[in-house]
């Protein structure tokens, strides 16, 4: 009988349980994703060629995480099981139902629906691993070949982990209902109001948690060299700072608005601040996670993102993009299929002793190199031509410049002769061509394959090749290519899933609100003030904590100068996307909290 | 004396035609002028809170018309009905009458600043509305730092202080202990007989009911009989209303 009763409750609130399943569901699938690149040994072995301690460590670090925003997001879609179906709960036990009959009825649905949402995520999650490694392997041209959406010991991660997260829960849940009173199952929770009149106290927390951001954000500007100083530092000032700031200074903010009553006696402004007030308090503990989680999230799509720039940073040493000294029909053949911009060869004469040039060709062609040098704290370089004098003085920069553009094992001391001498001179006659091309980005896979070729030719062009462009090219696009798709995929999950915990926070309070809403249409506000309202309340929840997200992002960027050279290119890239992400959340939370609220059996219907 | 509101030949069915229908009112006539006191009695089930959901525009009659001030509630559209009752109704209830999340002042504020009342002329409109009904010490405090009587008195005060054209109120005293109700009931006697301020209440209770000038019985969806208390006492009325219930039963 009981079970029939339970089973019908779930049809009753099918709606609400579809919300909670599939927000599940993609937790899971996300989870799931996630641990596919995390534990995959031949992606991040071949797809992240690097120290792989390095890899790991990161690696590991967002499995944490990952983990920890998964269980934050688990209780509160747990909590908001409990308060959809306590009612029903309550009833029947009122109605006489044991109450260890009903802790053994809300278990097993915990359970069942925790299973249920597994399975199903891990199932989808195959789909969702394949096409979101397929359109970011192809949006963003990476060279990702070793990734396999299906991985035996992620399904059996993902499950152990849910399974046992749905276990806590469904006896949390169990403990709970059959620990409360059955009359406050029976009313919704009618809270009151926070009510501190305490606003000196106040003030001094909103001040100190002002400050302590402020000093969390300047540490993060400190010098690389006192990592150790500033992430611990930076950790308790932000984590506290953004806590105080919740809990007082907004609502200080919020009480300032309430009181200036040319702002607040307009419709029902008043209602919004007051549930906001409300509200901010209840949440200061889930908006500060949350803004640290979304700072979390933005930063690793940045970062991410960010690990491109080194391709550039790659490609900026060398002044030439390649250097042919094959005449092989197989160089010659590849090389017309280049877009060159520039070209110039040089030929020599190489006996037993030494290397003879024609000074000639370099006084009318010089050979131009990239010398790095220090600009603002970045690594900058410049072209310069090297000295036509130095190149046969041995130690000179012109001279090891020049040496590096030749194929030999052992170097030979370099000769610069006139045009006559050299037609005298005996010895093998041969030639090094520079060339520049017009776009290196499109044509470095013939590059790459001209250079390999010599290679193949003479195992002298491996002196060649050790500062070839392309090679450096394609190592930094293989090494940044990993990490900007773990930064997305991070990146994703923590959006989605901090997204969804603000959601269902904001829905597991919208049973109790419904009655206010209830009041304020009988009291004659139209439905459009109400569904502004309810716009309004759930916007400024979202935006605050993604507010303070990013300003968290945009100062703690600062700390990755020392290995990306410029953290903050493209940041309108992961921003957007992320943007994106969160408005549609906000717009989810708007209408199902709109469904819930503004739905009433006998009145509110007839009044549309 | 000027007419209020008229009920003409009002009926509700509930439940979708072809499912099970249960006919909750069946052809309800009456008016209320300016001024008056109307009670409305009626045992459980017998339609009052049906009858007064129609009256203040929350449900629609399946049949028949409502005119309040001589507008006929039907003719409008949701806007309209919410701007209808924004301006000329006010509504005290059993509970759930105030919003926990703001204080007595604010919540007496709102009916005014959804009117688009100046924000100037709001604080003065309150204070006066709460030294009428004796809260001005409690306006800062919030609904769950006052009594059930005091909260029903604010109830009272945000219902009347946009001056509705009419004052409905559903069993308000059903929450409150004996004394705070006949706080409320007095204080509602007074604004009808100082204030003039027309007032219909909904009530199953005969101490309640004996405040008003008439006394119209609800049964089986249907206006019975009515009783005027004219020249009477407020105890004299209560006394011939007992004997009127035994006798009915
Ligand atoms: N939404 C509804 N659907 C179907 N029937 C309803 C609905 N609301 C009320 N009824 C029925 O209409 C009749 C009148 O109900 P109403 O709530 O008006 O009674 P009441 O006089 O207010 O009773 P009480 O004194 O108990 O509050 C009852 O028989 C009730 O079962
Ligand atoms: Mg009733």
């Amino acid at each position: 009988m009981i079970w029939k009763l339970s089973l019908t409750g779930i049809k009753n609130r099918f709606k609400d349980y579809t919300v909670l399943f599939s927000g599940l569901v993609v937790a899971n699938m996300i989870f799931y994703m996630f641990l596919t690149i995390a534990i995959n040994p031949a992606f991040i072995k071949n797809d992240i060629q690097t120290s792989t301690s390095y890899v790991q460590f990161t690696f590991g670090f967002g499995i944490v995480l990952l983990v920890i925003i998964s269980m934050i997001y688990l209780v509160y879609a747990n909590s908001f099981l409990l308060s959809m179906r306590k009612h029903d709960y309550g009833m029947y036990m009122m109605l006489g139902a044991k109450s260890s009959k009903i802790g053994v009825l809300i278990f097993l649905e915990t359970l069942i629906t925790g299973i249920l949402a597994t399975s199903a995520g891990i199932i989808l999650g195959f789909g969702l691993t394949t096409v979101v490694a397929k359109l970011l392997i192809d949006k963003l041209g990476l060279t990702v070949t070793h990734f396999s959406p299906i991985l035996p010991n992620a399904v059996l991660w993902t499950l152990i982990f849910f399974t046992l997260m749905f276990l806590f829960g469904a006896l949390k849940n169990a403990r709970k209902l059959v620990r409360t009173p059955v009359i406050s199952l029976l009313k919704d929770e009618q809270k009151p109001a926070e009510m501190s009149h305490k606003t000196g106290l106040r003030s001094v927390e909103a001040i100190a948690g002002l400050v302590l951001l402020a000093i969390g954000y300047y540490t993060l500007s400190l010098p690389a060299a006192m990592i150790l100083i500033i992430i611990p530092v930076a950790l308790v000032t932000i984590v506290a700072g953004s806590y105080f700031t919740f809990n007082s200074f907004f609502s200080a903010l919020i009480g300032f608005l309430l009181k200036r009553k040319d702002f607040s006696y307009r419709g029902i402004r008043v209602f919004t601040l007051g549930q906001l007030k409300f509200r901010i308090h209840d949440y200061t503990k889930i908006l500060t996670i949350i803004s640290l989680l979304f700072a979390l999230a933005l930063g690793a799509i940045t970062v991410g993102l960010n690990f491109s720039t080194l391709k550039d940073q790659a490609t900026a040493s060398t002044y030439y993009d390649t250097t042919i000294v094959s005449s092989s029909s197989a160089v010659q053949e590849a090389k017309k299929q280049l877009h060159i911009k520039h070209e110039q060869t040089y030929h020599y004469k190489e006996n037993k002793k030494y290397l003879y040039f024609k000074r000639a060709e370099f006084s009318t062609n010089p050979v131009k190199n990239n010398e790095f040098y220090v600009k603002n704290d970045t690594p900058a370089y410049k072209t310069v031509n090297l000295k036509i004098a130095d190149l046969a003085k041995q130690g000179t920069t012109a001279n090891n410049a020049l040496n590096s553009m030749l194929p030999a094992k052992h170097h030979k001391p370099i000769r610069l002769v006139s045009q006559q001498k050299w037609a005298g001179l005996k010895g093998d006659k041969q030639f090094v061509t520079l060339l520049t091309v017009k776009n290196f980005q499109q044509d470095y896979p013939i590059l790459l394959k001209i250079e390999k070729q010599q290679l193949e030719e003479s195992k002298n062009y491996a002196n060649v090749y050790q500062s070839s462009k392309a090679g450096a090219y394609q190592l930094v696009m293989n090494f940044s290519s990993g990490f900007e798709f773990m930064g997305f995929f991070l990146g994703f999950a923590f959006l989605t899933m901090l997204a969804s915990t603000l959601m269902f926070k904001i829905l597991t309070g919208a049973a109790s609100d419904k009655i206010r809403y209830q009041m304020l249409f009988e009291m004659g506000t139209r439905m459009s003030v109400l569904r502004n309202s309810i716009k309004n309340e759930i916007g400024i929840l979202f935006i605050l904590p993604g507010i303070l997200g990013v300003i968290d992002v945009l100062f703690g960027l600062q700390m990755f100068r020392v290995f990306l050279p410029a953290p903050y290119h493209n940041l309108w890239i992961p921003f957007t996307i992320f943007i994106i992400l969160y408005v549609l959340y906000y717009l989810i939370t708007v209408k199902l909290y709109e469904k819930i609220v503004l739905k009433s059996d006998t009145v509110l219907n007839k009044g549309e | 004396m000027t007419e209020i509101l008229r009920v003409e030949q009002v009926t509700k069915t509930y439940g979708k035609r072809g499912e099970k229908q249960y006919q909750a009112l069946k052809g309800i006539n009456f008016t209320v002028n300016s001024g008056e006191y109307v009670a409305i009695m009626g045992a459980s089930g017998s339609g009052k809170t049906t009858l007064l959901n129609i009256l203040s525009t929350l449900d629609k009659p399946t049949s028949g018309h409502v005119f309040i001030n001589h507008e006929d509630n039907s003719t409008l559209n949701a806007n309209q009905l919410a701007d209808f009752r924004s301006k000329q109704i006010g509504f005290i209830f059993q509970d759930f009458n105030l919003l926990e999340n703001l204080t007595n002042r604010e919540n007496i504020a709102l009916p005014l600043s959804l009117r688009g009342i100046s924000t100037k002329r709001i604080d003065p409109l309150i204070d006066r509305i709460a030294g009428r009904l004796g809260i001005e010490q409690i306006l800062a405090k919030y609904p769950a730092e006052v009594s059930g009587g005091q909260k029903q008195r604010v109830a009272a005060a945000r219902a009347l202080v946009h001056e509705p054209a009419i004052l409905l109120a559903d069993e308000p005293t059903g929450a409150l202990d004996s004394k705070s109700a006949r706080e409320l009931l007095d204080t509602m006697e007074d604004l009808n007989q100082n204030d003039g301020i027309t007032t219909l209440m909904v009530t199953h209770d005969p101490f309640a009911a004996s405040f008003a000038s008439r006394i119209l019985f609800i049964k089986d969806g249907k206006i019975g009989k009515q009783m005027l208390k004219n020249e009477l006492s407020r105890q004299e009325f209560y006394h011939l209303l007992i004997d009127h219930l035994d006798t009915d039963e």
